[in-house]
This record gives structure tokens, C-alpha cells and sequence, in this order.
């Protein structure tokens, strides 16, 4: 049996394809403007890579920031629940998830493979992915280069601001005083880490502790957050998966529920095809 | 006849005044701090002596206040920012009492006793929310100078919504609404909104007085000071030269030290 999960995050999308025991095949891509035409791509490109045909596919859930504009989606199911059950199937021991996202935080407590707590920061760019979007286009260097090049430091700049953009003009006063690029990179992935540590304290962290999120792919922010909890935390090969792993394997959980001919009306009714935000049947 | 001098260092400007012992303003400049506290203060210090037709050496003390004033060198003792505010604010109108003073990085609501105390205050200076710094980055979104919003916005027929506070996704919103053809008058407006629900919600929490007196570079946006009054429902006075307050203060204060 083969399902589908597809994860629409503000700035990143992700899709899984697995049967009963290991995923097949993934693909992750920006997100854009357009997120219908996205999800038809991304679908379009992981159905390639494994080789099926879109009709093979049982069920398909969707989750995410834009899991409401997948038309050929079966099911929306929400990010917290769809990342707890994504961790869960890598990691069972796992009661703490940090999830760092591109625009919002996240932090869940996880007891007997059910979701128990929760907290979130979406209001504030400090904590996330878009912080370090905006240093990085500030200080010149890459996102993917902004964890390496923190780790060389062994003096981090104490950076008092947790504003974006506060923070951001702390950074160019240190660099014009003369300070190094990975001593102000360390000192933001501490502040970073600091506030990120302060938020997920409140439901109250417990080991095993995993990290998900394009955040989890930022070593030095990875290091930095280590530190304050006090051990190391449980890293996903792929952090950006979890999310459409978990709507994947609900999926999976949804197709053997239902009888046949449920299935089979379910899949007669979904088209795979290019609806945008532009059709003239479309509602804004 | 004694001079004292009042600075006021910020992040994105620096002022300076020159008083006498009478306390008669008798000289200003502001420049742009452009990154640079120590060479802005110097500057602007340099400037307003120069417009007072007096030397360094003629000053018999100098107040300095301000975000920058911590990297000056020779170091200068700090003097509270609120306290500079208040009294510069009660020096340009006896009447104020609610005061509200937005600067590039914070926004700070203050009441003031009659002498030009402060009685309270709720500051915000850890969040760009609600400070001046969005109206350059939106200005920067839009292709306009911060001196424009004002008038721009005032063509405003449907101001656009904003669903948060944060200046870094104001930023991306604002972007959105530019791709999706909103005009500038209307996201403008509707980001004068949003800082005036921001900063209203402060006022609001410290029962507004009259006079209420705006200051600060955002209370030189007639739009946004426009919608200031519609959030808190009260009418706003701006002084004539909106950005001194902090320098005439800080002068004031070190005047009273010299004896």
C-alpha cells in the first residue's frame, strides 16, 4: 500500500511517498507564492523518483501552513500533531520536540506517542528561520554556511538585542568595532538559542529532547541550544521531513481504516492537476 | 552667563543643543548617526557650537542622553533617558502632561508631573514593533521617502489590514500586498494602523491626560500622529522641533548641576 504526506510550510514544502515500512521516496522545495501549483510539482516530482503512479496512491493527507490548498489532498491533519507522529516513528523515546520553522517556533510534549503540550512562537521573527535570513543577507553569508562558520568561534559577541532588527544593527556595530563574523554568528545563535530554550522550558523539557525544522539544520544553533538544555538532543537525518512523514504514516492509518469501496470513492474524486489561485472558479 | 551643552544620541540621530544659564535655547543641530555614535557626536556637538558662535571650552557642563551615549569617548555620564524627554517636552509646553515619544528603536510613553517630572511610564525598547524603524523599511518597500508616508498616506481610501506586529513580517506582508496590486496610499495607511494600535495600547494602559504631546521622529508623520489621535481619542500636540526634546532635557539637567 502506498501513501502520501505533503507538508506546506510558509517558506519551505515536503513531501513524503512511503508503503507500510520505509519511505520511498521525498522532495523538498521553497515554497513560493503559489502553493497549489507547488504541491501539484512537488507530487509530480517525488511520483517520479519512486516510480508510481499518482493513482497507486491510497490516501494522501496534507498539513502545513498551506494544507488547505492541496486540491488532490484526502485529509488535512494539523503540524503538531502531523510532527509528533513523524518523530515518534524515528525517535519512540522522544517527550520534547523543538521545531524550528521558517517564520514560527514550536515546542511538544510527547507522552505514550499522543501529544500532550504545546507552545508556539509566530508573532516574533526572533527564534526563527527568518532571523537568520535577515543576518544573513545582512553579514553576507549563506544560511547554510551561518552554523560552520559560528562553530569557529571561541569568543561569541554578546549580543543583548533579541529583535530582528535590533539585533541586526548590534551586528554591524560589532562588525565596524572590528569584531570577527563567527564571534557575532555565535553570539546571535546564543541569543537565538536562549530565547528558544526560554519558550519550550514553559511546557517543560524532558529528555529525549529531538530537533526538527530547518533550524535543526543549522549546527551551531543546534550546539548552542544543546548548551542550555544541558545534553545533547536527538537530530532527524532529515529534519524537514518529520512533518509530512507524520501526515504520511496518517495517511497510511486513514487507508486501512476505510473499507474499499471508501477508498475507491475517495480516489475517484481527486484530480492531480494545476488549480492556482488564478482560476476563474477559485475563491480568494 | 553660563553654557551648557545637551546631547542626544540615538540610533538614527544625534542632537545637540546649546543653552545659557537663563535657559534660552540658543543654538541646535541634528545630524544622522549613520553607525557611527562617536563621530555623529561629535559632529553635532561641533555644528551647534558653531551656530551658537561659542568653543567646547566655553561650555560649563554637557548632558548627554541617548542609545550611543554608552561608546562616547571621553565617557560621558548618562543621563536618564526619560528624565531628558519629560523636562525637554515640559520646556517647549508647560501644559504637557501625557507624553508620548517614539524614536527609531523604542516607544516610550511617559506622564508628566507640571514641573516636567515623570510620574510613570511603559517603555518599549526591546521590539521594533511600534517604533520608527518600520517606517523606513516600509518606505524602503515602497520606493518613497520616510518624509512622504505622511502625505501619502493621507490618500488613503481603504487602508490595507496587517495581521501582525513584527517588523520583519510587516515587511514580507507588505511585500505581499505590493505583488497583489494594493496601492501605497492603502498600505501605508494601514500600517499606520497597525503602530498606532501598537503604541495606543501602551498610552492606554496609563490614563491619558491633556496635553498628550507626541515626539520623536514619527510625530513629524502628520498621518500617523492623525491616526494616534483616532486610536486614543484624544487630540496630540507636536512641539515644533519634535527630535530636541531629549538634547533640551539633558541640557536642562546638567544646567541644574552647575552652581
Amino acid at each position: 500500500m502506498f501513501v502520501a504526506g505533503i507538508d506546506i510550510g510558509s517558506t519551505i514544502t515536503k513531501i513524503v511517498i512511503k508503503n507500510e515500512t520505509e519511505i520511498l521516496s521525498t522532495v523538498i522545495t521553497r515554497t513560493g507564492a503559489e502553493h497549489r501549483r507547488m504541491a501539484l510539482q512537488v507530487m509530480t516530482d517525488a511520483l517520479a523518483n519512486c516510480d508510481l503512479s499518482f493513482e497507486s496512491l491510497e490516501c494522501i493527507v496534507a498539513t502545513g501552513y498551506g494544507r488547505i490548498n492541496v486540491p488532490f489532498a484526502d485529509q488535512q491533519v494539523t503540524e503538531i500533531t502531523c510532527h509528533m507522529r513523524g518523530v515518534h516513528w524515528l525517535f519512540p523515546t522522544v517527550r520534547t520536540i523543538i521545531d524550528v520553522g521558517g517564520q514560527d517556533s514550536k515546542g511538544i510534549k510527547v507522552k505514550d506517542g499522543r501529544q500532550v503540550d504545546f507552545i508556539m512562537n509566530d508573532k516574533c521573527a526572533a527564534g526563527t528561520g527568518r532571523f537568520f535570513e535577515v543576518i544573513g543577507d545582512v553579514l553576507g553569508v549563506k544560511l547554510e554556511e551561518i552554523g560552520p562558520i559560528s562553530l569557529r568561534s571561541e569568543k561569541p559577541a554578546d549580543i543583548s538585542s533579541l529583535c530582528t532588527i535590533f539585533a541586526e544593527q548590534e551586528a554591524l556595530l560589532r562588525l565596524s568595532e572590528g569584531t570577527s563574523v563567527e564571534d557575532i554568528l555565535a553570539g546571535l545563535l546564543k541569543a537565538n538559542a536562549a530565547r528558544i530554550h526560554a519558550m519550550v522550558s514553559k511546557i517543560r523539557i524532558e529528555k529525549d529532547v529531538a530537533m526538527t525544522g530547518g533550524g535543526a539544520k543549522n549546527i551551531g544553533l543546534v550546539k548552542a541550544l544543546e548548551q542550555k538544555i544541558g545534553f545533547p538532543m536527538v537530530l532527524p537525518p532529515e529534519p524537514l521531513i518529520t512533518g509530512a512523514l507524520g501526515a504520511a504514516l496518517i495517511a497510511g492509518e486513514t487507508a486501512r481504516s476505510l473499507r474499499t469501496e471508501e477508498l475507491r470513492a475517495k480516489k475517484e474524486k481527486r484530480r492531480l492537476e494545476a488549480v492556482t489561485f488564478f482560476d476563474k472558479d477559485s475563491v480568494r | 552667563m553660563e553654557y551648557i551643552a545637551g546631547l542626544d544620541v540615538g540610533s538614527a540621530f544625534s542632537k545637540a543643543v546649546i543653552v545659557d544659564s537663563d535657559w534660552s535655547l540658543l543654538a541646535f543641530d541634528v545630524r544622522p548617526t549613520s553607525g557611527n555614535f562617536v563621530l555623529a557626536a561629535d559632529l553635532v556637538m561641533r555644528e551647534a557650537l558653531h551656530k551658537a558662535g561659542l568653543s567646547k571650552e566655553d561650555l560649563s557642563n554637557i548632558g548627554a542622553c541617548g542609545l550611543g551615549v554608552p561608546f562616547l569617548s571621553p565617557a560621558f555620564k548618562k543621563i536618564n533617558d526619560l528624565s531628558c524627554h519629560s523636562r525637554g517636552t515640559h520646556y517647549l509646553l508647560q501644559s504637557a502632561r501625557t507624553l508620548i515619544e517614539v524614536g527609531n528603536q523604542s516607544a516610550r510613553v511617559m506622564k508628566m508631573t507640571p514641573k516636567g517630572k515623570v510620574a510613570d511610564s511603559v517603555v518599549s525598547d526591546k521590539c521594533a514593533a511600534g517604533s520608527g524603524r518600520i517606517l523606513h523599511i516600509i518606505a524602503k518597500v515602497l520606493n518613497v521617502n520616510v518624509e512622504e508616508l505622511g502625505e501619502l498616506s493621507a490618500k488613503s481610501v481603504r487602508p490595507a489590514k496587517f495581521t501582525t506586529n513584527c517588523a520583519v513580517f510587516l515587511e514580507t506582508e507588505a511585500i505581499s500586498r505590493v505583488a497583489e496590486g494594493t496601492p501605497k496610499e492603502d498600505i501605508i495607511a494601514g500600517l499606520h494602523k497597525s503602530i498606532a494600535a501598537k503604541i495606543a495600547a501602551m498610552v492606554l494602559r496609563l490614563r491619558v491626560e491633556p496635553d498628550c504631546v507626541m515626539t520623536g521622529g514619527i510625530a513629524l508623520n502628520g498621518g500617523l500622529v492623525a491616526m494616534m489621535e483616532k486610536e486614543i481619542g484624544q487630540s496630540i500636540r507636536v512641539p515644533e522641533q519634535p527630535l530636541l526634546t531629549g538634547a533640551i532635557g539633558a541640557a536642562l539637567i546638567a544646567a541644574e548641576k552647575v552652581n
